[in-house]
Parts: structure tokens; sequence; C-alpha cells
């Protein structure tokens, strides 16, 4: 599976990053870790950087000392990627040449070439997770696996999960459910809390504006809730205007989740153009520059619909 | 050579169809099959979304008077990278995977000798990488902005300019009995060439374009000038890469783009990483609400955007599409591959590739459009 790197042999994964004092990722104060690789493609996706399985290059202008000064990667690179222009020293990178295999980066002593994503070892991770541990017992929190899809590298997230639950932390996974089964089953026996997605609820529409229809997500989705009823779930919704932003939505989702007890809540996202700036730096387009955020208004209208489905009378858990 | 095929790349463009009538009829004259792939490279690539078959034959009894006519009898792809092909694989997960030896594969087994793709700066790159590989090709260089680095002239330009001048002719009128001044965007996202040309075209008041950061005040000293003297209405022409002088004031989160970002690739890499063009109609609208604020006179923004790139072809861009199709064929003739077809007045010459990925061909300051421009009274902003 090209699409995996690391479910096979040792439990190796390619991390995107590591958040430390997260308050968003599940209960208390949690350490998010950013597995690398995503089986969909959401047009309003906030971490482009998580989307590719393996490490891609990055480049911030900003930090580029010019070709006068260094220039070291002009010459490195062997697909003629990283070129001059008239205008100023600094480089600049031709993202339709270049193939991500990294040998800017090692040259570059400001670091405005880097790599997004990085191979670590389950103990690596852990270890700096760990450094956290007095804030999870005060705040009730732990560690969360974040992507991309985290449940991708299905054997590195079940070892991380395992690893955590052994050295006393909780856990949690931000999921879209869009893998096979077989990785679910590896995964979820290691999770507390799983905070997942569900985008749109027909089809075709989850097909145009993620890349793939939501049949298996669902089917996994039901699979899930009742194969795992320990296991805490809480449903989530990123909120995009025009997109999904409307009742049929929310209600259409509610009575999904709804006769499934260990479905705790059903939180909505906001979209935000937060990842905007970040597809500038991997040579990407953004093509949500047209949408804005959803009105106070409607969030609060639709919230409201969910606090009276949950029975709150109001103001109730927004994850 | 017997058989070869030709596509066009992301991007509708006014003469499409005159480059592949050009081609068909030199092809023809030499005795030579073409075949056009429809929608870019998805013909090879997704031969299965077209009942009739991925690959058009084409004749000339087909293509005549196609090359008159608007439209593009191939299609355009949106972009597809035949080293990125998003696709779903079996496991219904998304990803992109690099296709590129299997599309070299299928127009072998095609038995197509070479290919002359249609293609703006950004998939010259790619045209360049696939060369690398192997494949015999010789580009024909198309945009509207004419910013394609060692030509003179992209075949599209002369269309979207004369569509720009006429519609910035009537933005005149409009400003003229509305008495304000029309702030007009056009495409530009590093050159300046479409804003400079249509603006003097029209004696515009004044033209800001990526190669020259303005200082508003100076724009407005000039249209206060021509107020003072009777004159009420004002036109000025933005190229939507145009960027405010360093540490000037720009209109909220209206940010101006950088128009030092010159690598070819979309969104890639300006200062502090942000998207050059942050959306279609920022900049004049940041232009009109300054220029309001500084002259306190009316001002209205208004976007021609991509409005340019439809339409039929100029008898320029018709006779260029025509004279581009034969010379990539006269270039296959002669043996060359690797190329692109470029005009260098008074020749069409072929550039190796590699010389012409990498670069933007932008405004130089010793231009004579900015000499024609400053002769003529317009303010350029410095």
């Amino acid at each position: 599976m090209a699409n995996s790197p690391a479910n096979t042999g040792a439990p190796k994964g390619i991390v995107l990053n590591i958040q430390h004092f997260s308050t968003h990722d599940g209960p208390g104060m949690r350490t998010t870790v950013f597995l690398k690789g995503c089986t969909l493609r959401c047009k309003w996706c906030s971490n482009p950087e998580s989307i590719q399985p393996k490490p891609e290059l990055a480049y911030n202008l900003r930090k580029c000392i010019g070709k006068d000064q260094c220039g070291f990667c002009l010459k490195e690179c062997p697909e003629f990627a990283i070129f001059n222009v008239d205008s100023d020293t600094k480089v600049r990178v031709n993202w339709d040449l270049c193939t991500n295999c990294g040998k800017c980066v090692p040259v570059c002593p400001p670091q405005a070439l880097y790599l997004f994503g990085q191979e670590m070892t389950v103990d690596q991770v852990l270890d700096e997770v760990e450094q956290d541990s007095s804030f999870y017992r005060e705040s009730g929190g732990g560690i969360t696996l974040s992507g991309g899809e985290c449940q991708l590298q299905a054997d590195f997230a079940a070892a991380l999960l395992a690893g955590a639950h052994q050295r006393g932390i909780n856990t949690a996974i931000e999921t879209a459910f869009n893998v096979p089964w077989s990785h679910v089953e590896k995964v979820l026996p290691h999770v507390d809390t799983v905070l997942h997605d569900i985008k749109l609820t027909l089809p075709e529409r989850h097909r145009k504006w993620t890349g793939v229809d939501n049949t298996r997500i669902r089917e996994n989705l039901k699979r899930a809730y009742e194969a795992f009823p320990d296991k805490t779930f809480i449903a989530r919704t990123p909120l995009i205007p025009g997109v999904n932003d409307d009742e049929e939505h929310i209600r259409a989702t509610l009575e999904f989740i709804k006769p499934h007890k260990n479905v705790v809540d059903y939180g909505l996202l906001p979209y935000m153009r937060f990842g905007e700036s970040k597809y500038g730096f991997l040579g990407k387009v953004y093509e949500m520059q047209d949408f804005e955020p959803p009105s106070p208004e409607s969030l609060a209208r639709l919230r409201a619909i969910i606090d009276e489905a949950f029975g709150r009378s109001g103001g109730g858990t927004q994850t | 050579m017997k058989r070869i095929a030709i596509n066009c790349g992301g991007n509708y463009v006014p003469g499409l169809n005159a480059v592949i009538t050009g081609t068909v009829l030199a092809a023809h004259e030499l005795g030579w099959e073409v075949v056009g792939i429809r929608d870019g490279f998805d013909g090879l690539l997704f031969p299965e979304r077209y009942p009739g078959g991925g690959l058009l034959t084409l004749t000339p009894q087909l293509l005549e008077n196609c090359s008159a006519s608007g439209g593009a009898i191939l299609g355009n792809a949106t972009r597809t990278d035949p080293f990125r092909v998003r696709q779903v694989n079996t496991e219904n997960m998304v990803e992109e995977v690099d296709r590129s030896g299997e599309l070299i594969a299928n127009i072998a087994a095609e038995k197509i000798d070479a290919v002359i793709p249609i293609v703006g700066p950004q998939a010259l790159s790619i045209l360049f990488r696939l060369h690398r590989q192997g494949l015999r090709t010789v580009c024909v260089p198309t945009s509207v902005e004419n910013d394609v680095a060692v030509t003179q002239l992209s075949f599209g330009f002369n269309s979207a300019l004369s569509f720009a001048v006429e519609m910035l002719e009537r933005v005149r009128q409009a400003a003229q009995s509305a008495q304000k001044i029309g702030v007009v965007e056009v495409l530009g996202e590093h050159a300046g060439w479409l804003a400079l040309q249509a603006g003097i075209a029209v004696c515009a008041d004044a033209v800001l374009i990526p190669e020259i950061p303005y200082d508003l005040q100076k724009v407005a000293s000039r249209l206060q000038e021509k107020h003072q003297a009777g004159r009420a209405s004002g036109l000025v022409v933005v190229a939507e890469g145009a960027m405010p002088r360093d540490g000037q004031e720009t209109i909220g989160e209206a940010v101006a783009p950088d128009s030092l970002k010159a690598s070819l690739s979309p969104g890639a890499t300006g200062e502090g990483g942000s998207h050059v063009i942050e959306r279609s109609g920022r900049a004049a609208q940041a232009v009109a609400r300054q220029l309001q604020r500084l002259t306190d006179q009316a001002t209205y923004p208004l976007v021609l955007g991509p409005l340019v790139k439809g339409g039929p072809p100029t008898a320029v861009d018709r006779q260029l599409g025509l004279g581009y199709g034969a010379g990539a064929v006269r270039a296959l003739d002669e043996d060359r591959s690797g190329v692109m077809v470029a005009f260098q007045p008074p020749d069409l010459k072929f550039v190796p590739l590699a010389e012409a990925i990498n670069q933007v061909r932008t405004v130089p300051a010793s231009s004579l459009f900015i000499q024609i421009a400053r002769s003529l009274g317009i303010a350029l902003g410095n």
C-alpha cells in the first residue's frame, strides 16, 4: 500500500510535529502528535503539510540569506528546482521540478529549506510526550494522535498508544476513519477517546469536497461504535460555509450518532483560514480563498440544535 | 517521424485552435499524422473517461475554419501533473502517484513519435522533466500575461490585451459619467505587461505593476492635479501582483501581494510564505480605498481577472498561433527536441527548455513601454 509507509517492519513512523499544551484535542491539557499522511484531500485542509505520507520540502524565503553569502542549495539540487531571480539574491523553489529528495536541506545554514516530517521511533515520541505528564495529571489530559489521518500509520499509531498506556498516559485520536477496518482494529483498542469527523452527509458531496465518498467512513463508524462500546466517541464537523453549515447536515449527523450511547458529544469546528500560509511554504494552491469563516449567528443556531439533541440548555461542550 | 501528438495545458487561451491548426496543416504537408490528446495528458492517463477514446485524430478537414473561432477542440486539463496524479487507490484512499513513466510508455504504445504541448510557464517545468525522462517534445508557449521567458510574445496575450483595452474604455466612460475614479485590476501576478500596455493604449491616469512598488501618494497627487484642472474622473489600472512600497500602509487585511515571487508554481514562496495573490480583486480594492482616502474623490474597484482569457483570438494571435504550430512541426522535422518555440523578432527560434524554465519575463526598468508611459504622463506610482 503506497500510502502507508510505516505499516510494515519496526514501529517507526513519519511524525510531522509534536505540539505541547493543546487544549482542543481531547480532554484536559494534551500533547498532540501529528502523524504524516492523509487519505482525504479536503479542500479546506488546515494542515496541508500533513497530507503527503513522506517528508516533503518546505521553503521560507524570509530566512534565506541569498546566493551571495551562501547559494549551496543551487549547486546541490539535482533537479534544477532551485534557482535565482533578477530582483533579489534569495533563491526560489520551482515546486514542479522538486522531487522532495531533501539534498538541499543539510546545506542550508539558515534552515530556510527544511523538511516537513521526520522518521521517529515510538520511544523517541513518547519520551518527549512524557515530559508533559505532570500537566496531564493536573488537567486529565494525555496524548492525542492527529494528522493527517493518524490511523494511516496503523502499526506505529497502535504502538504509540499502547506505549502511552503503559506509561500511564491517557490516549485520544483525531481521525476521519477513511482507512481499512484492519487499521481500526489495530488502533482503537489502545484509545480512550475517539474524536472523529463527520464532514458531509451525502456520498457524492463528500467525494466532491474531500476526494472520496463517505460510504466506508460511515460503515467504519457504525462498526466502531458497536465493536468498542467502552470507548468514548466525540463526533465533530469542520463547519465550512456553503458546504456543510446547514441544518440538514447537522440533523442528519445527529440522527446517525444519537442511537449510539458511547457517542457522548457532537462539536462544530468553525472553518478558519489557519492553514493558508502553509500552502505557500509548500508551493501549493489554497482552493478556499473566497471562503469566509461562518458567522457567529449561524454557528449559534446550529449549536442550539445540537444542544437540544443532547438535552442541554445551551452553551454545552463544544470540542 | 510519422505520427505526432498535440495537447493543451491547464487554461483556455484565445488561439489554442490556431496552434492546433498550424500544427496539423504543417504536419500534413510533410505527410505526418497528427492526433490530439484530450484534456492535457488525461486522454492518455485516463482513456476510460472518454467514450470515443482519449485521442482525437486531427485532419485539415476537421480543423477547417477552426483557427478563426474561440474554444479549444482538445479541451484543457486543470493541472494534471503526470508526476503527481491524484487518484483513489484500491483501499479508497486518495494519493498522488508518479505516472510519468506510464505516460511515456502509453505515448510509445500509441506509436506517437513526439508531442507538441501548448503550455504556460508552469507546465513548461513539467515538460522539462518529461523530456529528461525521454519524451520527445517541442513546446509552444502560451500566456495571457506574456510572462514566459525567452519569447517576446506568447500567444493569447494580444487577445487579452485587446479585450482589456476595450473594457478599460468602457470603464473610463462610466467613470466620466459618474465622476469617479475607476480602479481596474487586470491579470499580472509577476509581470505587468498586460496592465502597462493596456494602460498605455487607453492613456490611463496611472498604471501600477508588480515590477514597480507603488507610492499611492504620488498617484493621488497626479489625480488631484487633473481634478483641479477640471477633470472629475480618472482611470487607474492595477496588475493583480502590484504592491505598495515598503512600509506603506495598505487597507486592513487586504495586504497587497508580494511581487518578488518569481517562482513558477502557483502560490509559491512569497515573503512570509503567504500567497502572492490572496484573492482576485484585492489589489484593486486596496488601491481604490486608499486613493479615495487620499484624494477625497469617490473611487470604485473593478476586476477584469480571467474574463480576458475568454473569447476569440485577435488577428495577431491567429497568425502567431498558426506560426507557432507550424514552427513546432519544423523543429521536429529538424530533429529537435526539448525545446520551446520562441518569437524573437523577426524570427521564430527554438530555445532549450532549460533556458525557458525558472524565469519569468517581467517588465524591465529600461523597457520602452515604461518610457512611453512616462512620456504620456501616466503615473507609475514611483
